[in-house]
């Protein structure tokens, strides 16, 4: 039963469910005390030990329900067709004992043994699905029957040719059913571990050259991604909270204790909230980037309580608040198009965007705020302003610059990356999330 | 009584009949997490939507083990000296001015600093003993002879740093204080956690506990729920509101109604001797259900229909 138990959770781990060991051994305890008469309990029981969240309990019931799925020999009906005057006893093999007496549980315990043998939790790539289904088959002792249909076709006692017939349908039956059995296994275990290959080889990929399918699941590494990034940060922030001795506070407090300094009293330290203006390019240059940078700033966005967002193309807006307003597609949806936000899509111009910055918004930037800037810079040939980035530099704590481009590109044609550099705290290529999990590294470890 | 608690979590079924006698109703799920953590001794983190019982929960299970139920109120800021111990700084002060003229008949006949020190030494754990320590809920659920049913409520409020510090009294149920050394547990706790999920707890507290999440319980459920809590509501009025309630979780509201105002809204109609759920009477009694201005008017819009639905 621990066999089993353990495929179980080698089955949930793929699927994204954290297993500790300690969990496990819980999870065995649990079993062994509930029993498994009854499936509705088992279930609750092994639930409580393994899920740890609401999202966790939904795909454990899933996983247990399909681990727990009848397989072919036992819905009834699927019996081997029979030959009514075969003769069990002509045989040697168990294996064509159990089919020609249609034993459908033994052939169920002998295929889950012989999967068990044969590893089945270790399938990754569908191309095992066939070594697996040989391995099992083996494992059940398929040799031994093909031995009986051989011996029994040399024969010629009068009740052989019908054995041998029903050998033959039977031999058919029995491949069908591992066939199905790996199929299923296959589903329950690799879908897992292509999950994480899938994922990994996202975060290298270029943004640009994603495809729709695989928003919804780079929405969710930005988001684990972002989480992280946040957790890290406000903890260190409250590790160092206490700050000097209040000296008039503590004679205060300790006035009861004949002026005796029994208890010291602290000064709060102010929290640093992190604090952050984020302004992103939607023009077409930057258009397949420009819907992961947004994805990036509505996770942000779910994430700090303080910051500000801007877009800018012709011109610049606020759109804080449609993060705030709606669910994720729709808010990407609406700050791509740019309808009814009062930003105007035509030739990009940094000039134009910075201009609006410095009036309406340069008096919010203070020395704590942290200015992130997502575009390629490439300002059609316009005027660049620098010296507003310049200003804005200047009040900011620091500013930081993600460009989809790689290095060499900066400053070519209508680039003015080179000319924006010195105003820059930091300035890095950002054109896969793996660029950006370094620029997230750097912003934590430098608050 | 550790006998009669090993009958008490004799089997599932026995649990579920025990805490209904007690005043709460639970489904299987719940029974099963309650039969586990018992003979697993492990604590149980309880999640869910706010007012589904999780707090009741703790309290049920300390009636039935007929045990005190102590209860540690979580939130920002909270540290040891309020969830675990504190010395009495004032005893201590008052105890060594009472004292201080004995000390110099403790001192008599010594010669020097160092064998004055020396003797002084012999006493100085005293101020640092038992007595004047001021145990606060962990450390009051430890010492409990007879074991306690320990309520760690809305854990989701406290710091990481004393959800790390919990991290000891869950798992080992022992809790170090550095004058007097590591103290055991006498009689393991039975240990409920709450939260409400506004932050996300810690892999390695999430490790240590049982895991139960209570979603809002379904239509036959709540019925059984309010007959036991609030008994004397007729049988077609318990099933027409129920029915109401259930409806109105399936809104889009600010804040859904609970099982908590469920029962407080069955009581309500009980004392005002209503017979059947009208248009009117819903009307007049909704703010015990919703809490939101708006959420009010948007039901009102709908009375009707609603209403209809489940007289039906």
């Amino acid at each position: 039963m621990e066999q089993v138990l353990c495929n179980l959770v080698v089955a949930l781990r793929g699927s994204g469910v954290r297993i500790s060991p300690s969990e496990t051994m819980d999870a065995l305890a649990a079993a062994s005390l509930v029993g498994f008469q009854e499936r509705g309990v088992l279930r609750d029981a092994l639930s409580v030990a393994l899920a740890k969240s609401r999202t966790e309990k939904e795909i454990f019931t899933d996983c247990f329900d399909r681990f727990f799925s009848p397989d072919g020999f036992s819905t009834p009906g699927a019996t081997p067709p029979l030959a009514a005057d075969a003769a069990p006893n002509e045989t040697d093999s168990p294996l064509s004992q159990m089919l020609l007496e249609g034993d459908r549980a033994g052939l169920s315990m002998a295929m889950r043994e012989a999967a068990d043998q044969a590893d089945i939790a270790g399938i990754t790539f569908f191309t095992q699905k066939r070594l697996y289904i040989q391995r099992i088959l083996r494992g059940m002792g398929v040799d031994g029957l093909d031995r009986d249909i051989l011996r029994l076709s040399r024969e010629d006692q009068e009740t052989s040719p019908q054995t041998v017939g029903a050998l033959k349908i039977g031999r058919e039956f029995l491949f069908e059913q591992v066939r199905d059995f790996v199929e299923r296994q296959y589903a329950l275990y690799a879908a897992s571990a292509q999950e994480a290959i899938m994922d990994r080889y996202l975060r290298h990929m270029k943004l640009s050259n994603l495809e729709q399918r695989d928003y919804e699941r780079m929405h969710r590494i930005i988001q684990r991604m972002v989480k992280s990034f946040n957790d890290t940060h406000s903890r260190r922030k409250k590790g160092a909270r206490r700050g000097l001795l209040d000296l008039k506070k503590t004679l205060r407090e300790n006035l009861a204790y004949q002026g005796l300094i029994f208890e010291p009293r602290w000064r709060a330290r102010k929290i640093d909230r992190p604090d952050m203006a984020v302004l992103c390019d939607v023009s077409r240059s930057v258009e397949a980037v420009s819907r992961f940078m947004l994805l990036f700033l509505y996770s942000l966005n779910e994430e700090l309580a303080k910051i500000r967002s801007f877009i800018f193309c012709s011109n610049m807006a606020e759109v804080s608040y449609i993060f705030d307003a709606y669910p994720v597609e729709e808010a990407l949806m609406r700050l791509q198009r740019g309808t009814g936000l009062g930003v105007d899509l035509g030739r990009t111009d940094y000039g134009q965007a910075f201009r609006d910055f410095k009036e309406k918004w340069l008096e919010k930037i203070g020395r704590r705020t942290t200015v992130l800037i997502l575009g390629d810079a490439r300002n059609n040939y316009g005027a660049p302003e620098t010296g507003i980035l310049g200003l804005i530099h200047k009040r900011a704590r620091r500013v930081i610059w993600l460009n989809p481009e790689s290095p060499p590109f900066w400053g070519t044609g209508d680039s003015e990356m080179r000319r924006y550099l010195p105003f820059c705290t930091l300035a890095r290529e950002c054109s896969s999330v793996h660029h950006l999990e370094r620029v997230v590294c750097f912003l934590v470890r430098n608050t | 009584m550790g006998l009669d608690n090993q009958r008490k979590f004799g089997a599932i079924q026995e649990v579920r009949r025990g805490f209904q006698d007690v005043g709460y109703v639970c489904s299987t799920q719940i029974a099963t997490t309650l039969y586990l953590a018992h003979h697993l001794q492990k604590p149980i983190l309880v999640e869910g939507p706010a007012g589904v019982g999780k707090t009741e929960l703790a309290k049920a299970a300390a009636a039935y083990l007929d045990r005190p139920l102590i209860r540690l109120q979580c939130y920002e800021g909270l540290d040891e000296s309020k969830a675990l111990y504190e010395w009495k700084y004032g005893k201590q002060l008052l105890y060594t001015q009472i004292l201080k003229d004995k000390l110099a008949d403790l001192l008599e006949g010594t010669e020097g600093l160092a064998d004055a020190l020396a003797r002084v030494h012999q006493y100085d754990d005293i101020f640092f003993s038992e007595r004047f320590l001021a145990p606060r809920p962990l450390l009051l659920a430890l010492q409990e002879k007879e074991g306690a049913v320990l309520l760690v409520d809305e854990v989701d409020r406290s710091d990481p740093e004393f959800e790390a510090f919990l991290l000891e009294v869950l798992s080992d149920f022992q809790v170090s204080v550095p004058e007097l050394g590591t103290i055991h547990a006498v009689s393991r706790p039975y240990v409920f956690l709450t939260s409400n999920n506004t932050r996300e707890m810690s892999e390695a507290l999430k490790r240590r506990c049982l895991h139960l999440y209570i979603p809002f319980p379904d239509a036959r459920l709540e019925r059984e729920i309010v007959r036991v809590r609030a008994p004397g509501v007729p049988e077609r009025l318990r099933a027409q509101l129920v029915g109401f309630v259930q409806q109105l979780r399936g809104l889009d509201l600010k804040k859904v109604p609970s099982v908590s105002e469920t029962i407080d809204w069955a009581r309500v109609l009980m004392i005002l001797n209503a017979r059947d759920l009208g248009p009117d009477v819903i009307r007049d009694t909704l703010n015990i259900l919703l809490k939101f201005e708006a959420d009010i008017e948007m039901v009102e819009g709908r009375l009707g229909e609603m209403a209809q639905k489940v007289v039906r």
